[in-house]
């Protein structure tokens, strides 16, 4: 019996079962004979999310753009699944030819959050890799590598991983298929490969890296070998307006979580949030011409069929000409019934002719990050809103025919006191009297204010990588606290898990040490953390203590100025001198102007050799 | 206006997409084919298709009835057909395309094809022979209204049923459309509880759509 025998055989006792054939539209089928390199695109977690996630379907169309080389998707299995898949000896395979991820040249991994590591560890297992770079041959194939953002630390996850990719993939994933084509032909091995990999701008291969530690626990030094570069800088794409993008989608069958177009509209952000790591990875901001926007959104919108699009970015209005581009699109998608969804905006440049343009086309909820509840809060992490901003934009909303609006919060920030989190409360109260003082506000039906408050998770490459995480005791306290402060019911206050916030900080500032424990964890059954009805705290616990690691080293800790960090040796082009200056200013509750105002000096021209605006 | 009927397989790996995805699926088709399909005129306006019978996920088909609206009156059949299954998925396609005759209530029975493997296949096609030489065939059917049992036997026409090699192949005309519907897998449920011989059942297929007096439904 064949491979695709042997999944039929038992697919229709799955849930979903489309999710694990393939045969979508718009998948790529090539023949493999006449293919050099292939590369399985892996997504540690289920179809339903990976399927959403705009990278991926940007390297596979850029590496299937080249005739020489054949790129397949593969996500984690569910529950069911992989149970039938052990119990039938059926070997994680890729969803284009339905061949096993093993027999490919290169299995990747998008890392997007710090919960999907386990599921890393499981998809290897059940592709029959094994999980440990150091237990697979020496032979050049099964070169397993990552990217994504949290790459940006990859020291939780050096001993899984052959290499690392940093920063933007488009340019150095060909660079490395290339050169492993041509190492392949020489009959190179896998350590000579690694050896000329390094050497590739934005390549970081962990087995040239030592680390030493001091008694305290704190990393003494970094021992490079083979050669390989002492920081490995990130990888930037210089003309941003011409990068690859792809003109079609694989259009699934089952529902995704964001089953639409998305088309990218800018990269990096001008706000420097000191809280937010995507604010400074992905720097310098780049943006593409309302004029490419449109045709990318046109083209895709008709190969796929999709009758939704949705615009991509940290923040979309910050686009230089958002008016010119939301115009041109609105006109497009009114004529062609198609959707079009603007994620991403701002509080403080949301103007009235900006909503007026989005009523045209949806009336769903409004969604606001505040992020702090007081003014002094917001200054501190250089959330550059204020109250007044605020309230104008929900008066706008309100008299524009809204009745609910969502507020992100986050709770456990820097120097942040009790009243900063009964300001929270007091915040949503005034957005709702406001909704009640409204002449003209929308009749029959009863205003919403929802508040989601997230646990503060320090990351690394951010002003704030050096600040400790509240305990889970604290963090307990203040969500209680806030729950009391709520006064009318009309306030919905949600928030999240600490235990999955604090799991978050320690795998996201962690060192090579926690590899250990990653691995104890899986054993030990722990699998799709980030999911609710999937996490177990308490065997991550057990791990912790059976490697004797403390997760309260990694998440609890002030951080010194002058430590190293394990990821210092990563250029992320934001220099840690910003990073110390930005955390200093933070504390003396000063805001610093966003990009566009004025440059505050974080490197990042220097690194690209040019202004970010002329 | 042309109101067309077009009859589309779903093979291969399409009988994996459920009767929810192929809605999704096909309003897509229609998207990417550019043809000038007759819209819905309520407040969220949508390309207007609508299928006649769903099939069960896992089932195959050639004889899948779809019905929709063309507005350009002068539009060529084959023209139609082949813009909708240039931007097909793999294992559906338009087979046949006419201007639609009966009403989707004409639909009264479907014809469905199986086999059922077994290592002992013998046994199993005398176990068969058996349950349909029963006065009655009892079952349990899930109906919107709770659980009720039904009688298989006066609405089941038996019109093939041979022991080939290892498996047992047989062919069932049921009753079909909005008044009653039975699935075949009724029946091989009926022989589960009747016979110990184990089996499994493969390559289902519904063949014929038909009208009362067993013509096809056009």
């Amino acid at each position: 019996m064949n491979l695709k025998e042997k999944i039929e055989k038992h697919l229709l006792e799955v849930q979903k079962p489309s999710r694990y054939i393939g045969g979508e539209v718009g998948s790529i089928i090539k023949d493999k004979s006449k293919v050099d390199v292939r590369f399985a695109f892996c997504f540690p977690d289920t179809y339903d999310i990976g399927m959403s996630h705009i990278g991926m379907k940007i390297l596979y169309s850029l590496k299937n753009s080249r005739e020489n080389f054949w790129c397949e998707r593969c996500f984690a299995p569910d529950e069911d699944f992989e149970k039938i898949m052990r119990e039938n000896g059926i070997p994680l395979y890729a969803l284009e030819s339905l061949d096993p991820i093993k027999d490919f040249d290169f299995i990747g991994f998008t890392m997007q959050y710090e919960l999907s590591y386990t599921n890393v560890l499981n998809m290897l297992d059940l592709a029959e890799i094994p999980v440990f770079a150091k237990d697979r041959t020496n032979e050049l194939t099964q070169i397993v590598v990552a990217g994504g953002p949290c790459v940006c630390n990859p020291e939780p996850l050096a001993d899984f991983f052959d290499l690392f990719i940093l920063g933007e993939g488009e340019e150095v994933n060909l660079e490395l298929m290339d050169l492993y084509n041509e190492m392949k032909k020489q009959g190179a091995d896998r350590m000579d490969f690694l050896r000329k990999a390094a050497q590739i701008e934005g390549v970081y291969v962990p087995r040239f890296y030592e680390f030493s530690y001091k008694e305290d626990g704190v990393i003494e030094g970094v021992t490079v070998s083979e050669n390989a570069p002492k920081t490995v800088k990130k990888r930037i794409i210089k003309d941003f307006d011409k990068v690859f993008y792809p003109e079609n989608f694989v259009v699934p069958f089952t529902e995704i979580v964001h089953d639409r177009v998305s088309v990218e509209v800018l990269r990096g952000c001008i706000r420097g949030c000191r809280f937010c790591q995507a604010g400074f990875i992905y720097r310098p901001f780049r943006e593409k011409t309302p004029d490419t926007i449109y045709k990318e959104t046109k083209c895709l919108c008709e190969n796929t069929g999709y009758d939704e699009v949705s615009l991509a970015s940290l923040s979309t209005s910050d686009h230089s000409e958002i008016d010119e581009m939301l115009t041109k699109l609105i006109d497009y998608t009114a004529g062609e019934r198609i959707n079009l969804s603007l994620p991403s905006l701002r509080v403080d440049n949301f103007s009235e002719s900006l909503l007026e343009k989005i009523k045209r086309v949806r009336k769903s909820g409004l969604t606001f990050a505040a992020e702090g509840g007081t003014q002094r809060l917001r200054d501190v992490i250089n959330k550059n809103v204020t109250e007044e901003e605020i309230m104008n934009t929900c008066r706008i909303a309100f008299e524009g025919g809204y009745s609910s609006v969502k507020l992100y919060f986050m709770m456990g920030l820097p120097t942040e006191t009790d009243e900063d989190i009964v300001g929270i409360a007091e915040l949503a109260q005034r957005i709702l009297d406001l909704f009640y003082s409204i002449e003209n506000r929308p009749k029959g039906r009863s205003p919403q204010i929802s508040v989601s408050c997230a646990t503060f998770v320090p990351k690394p490459f951010t002003p704030f990588q050096f600040e400790p995480q509240d305990t889970r005791s604290e963090v307990e306290r203040k969500q209680k606290l806030l729950l009391d402060s709520v006064k009318s019911k009309k306030i919905k206050v949600s928030y999240h898990d600490p235990n999955v916030s604090l799991l978050e900080a320690v795998l996201a500032k962690g060192d090579r040490r926690l590899c250990k424990v990653i691995y104890t964890a899986w054993k030990m059954g722990c699998k799709f953390d980030s999911w609710s009805e999937h996490f177990k705290f308490d065997t991550w616990l057990e791990a912790f203590e059976k490697c004797g690691a403390d997760p309260s080293f990694y998440a609890n800790r002030r951080l010194e100025f002058d430590e190293i960090l394990p990821w210092d040796h990563l250029d992320y082009l934001v220099s840690k001198d910003f990073f110390i200056r930005e955390n200093k200013t933070a504390h003396k509750s000063v805001t610093t102007p966003n990009c566009r105002q004025r440059c505050s000096g974080c490197g990042v021209n220097k690194a690209v050799g040019r202004e970010c605006f002329c | 206006m042309l109101r067309l009927r077009a009859t589309f397989e779903k093979t291969g790996r399409a009988k994996y997409i459920s009767h929810l995805d192929l809605n999704r699926c096909m309003l897509r088709v229609f998207r990417r084919s550019k043809l000038p399909v007759w819209y819905t005129e309520g407040f969220n306006p949508h390309p207007y298709y609508s299928f006649a019978l769903a099939l069960s996920l896992g089932f195959e088909s050639r004889c899948e009835i779809m019905d929709f609206n063309i507005t350009d009156d002068n539009m060529p059949l084959e023209e139609i057909r082949d813009r909708l299954n240039a931007v097909m998925p793999e294992g559906m396609g338009i087979v046949d395309i006419a201007v639609q005759q009966k009403k989707i209530t004409a639909i009264a029975k479907a014809e469905y094809s199986f086999s059922l493997v077994s290592e002992d296949s013998a046994e199993l096609f005398e176990a068969v022979r058996k349950l349909t030489e029963q006065p009655e065939i009892l079952i349990e059917k899930k109906t919107k209204k709770g659980i009720k049992t039904v009688d298989l036997k006066p609405d089941t026409e038996i019109l093939g049923c041979e022991l080939n090699g290892g498996s047992v192949d047989m062919v069932m005309r049921l009753p079909a459309g909005t008044q009653t519907n039975y699935n075949p897998m009724l029946f091989v449920e009926a022989l589960k509880k009747s016979c110990s011989v184990p089996f499994e059942t493969a390559n289902i297929r519904r063949t014929k759509i038909l009208c009362e007096n067993n013509e096809k439904f056009s």
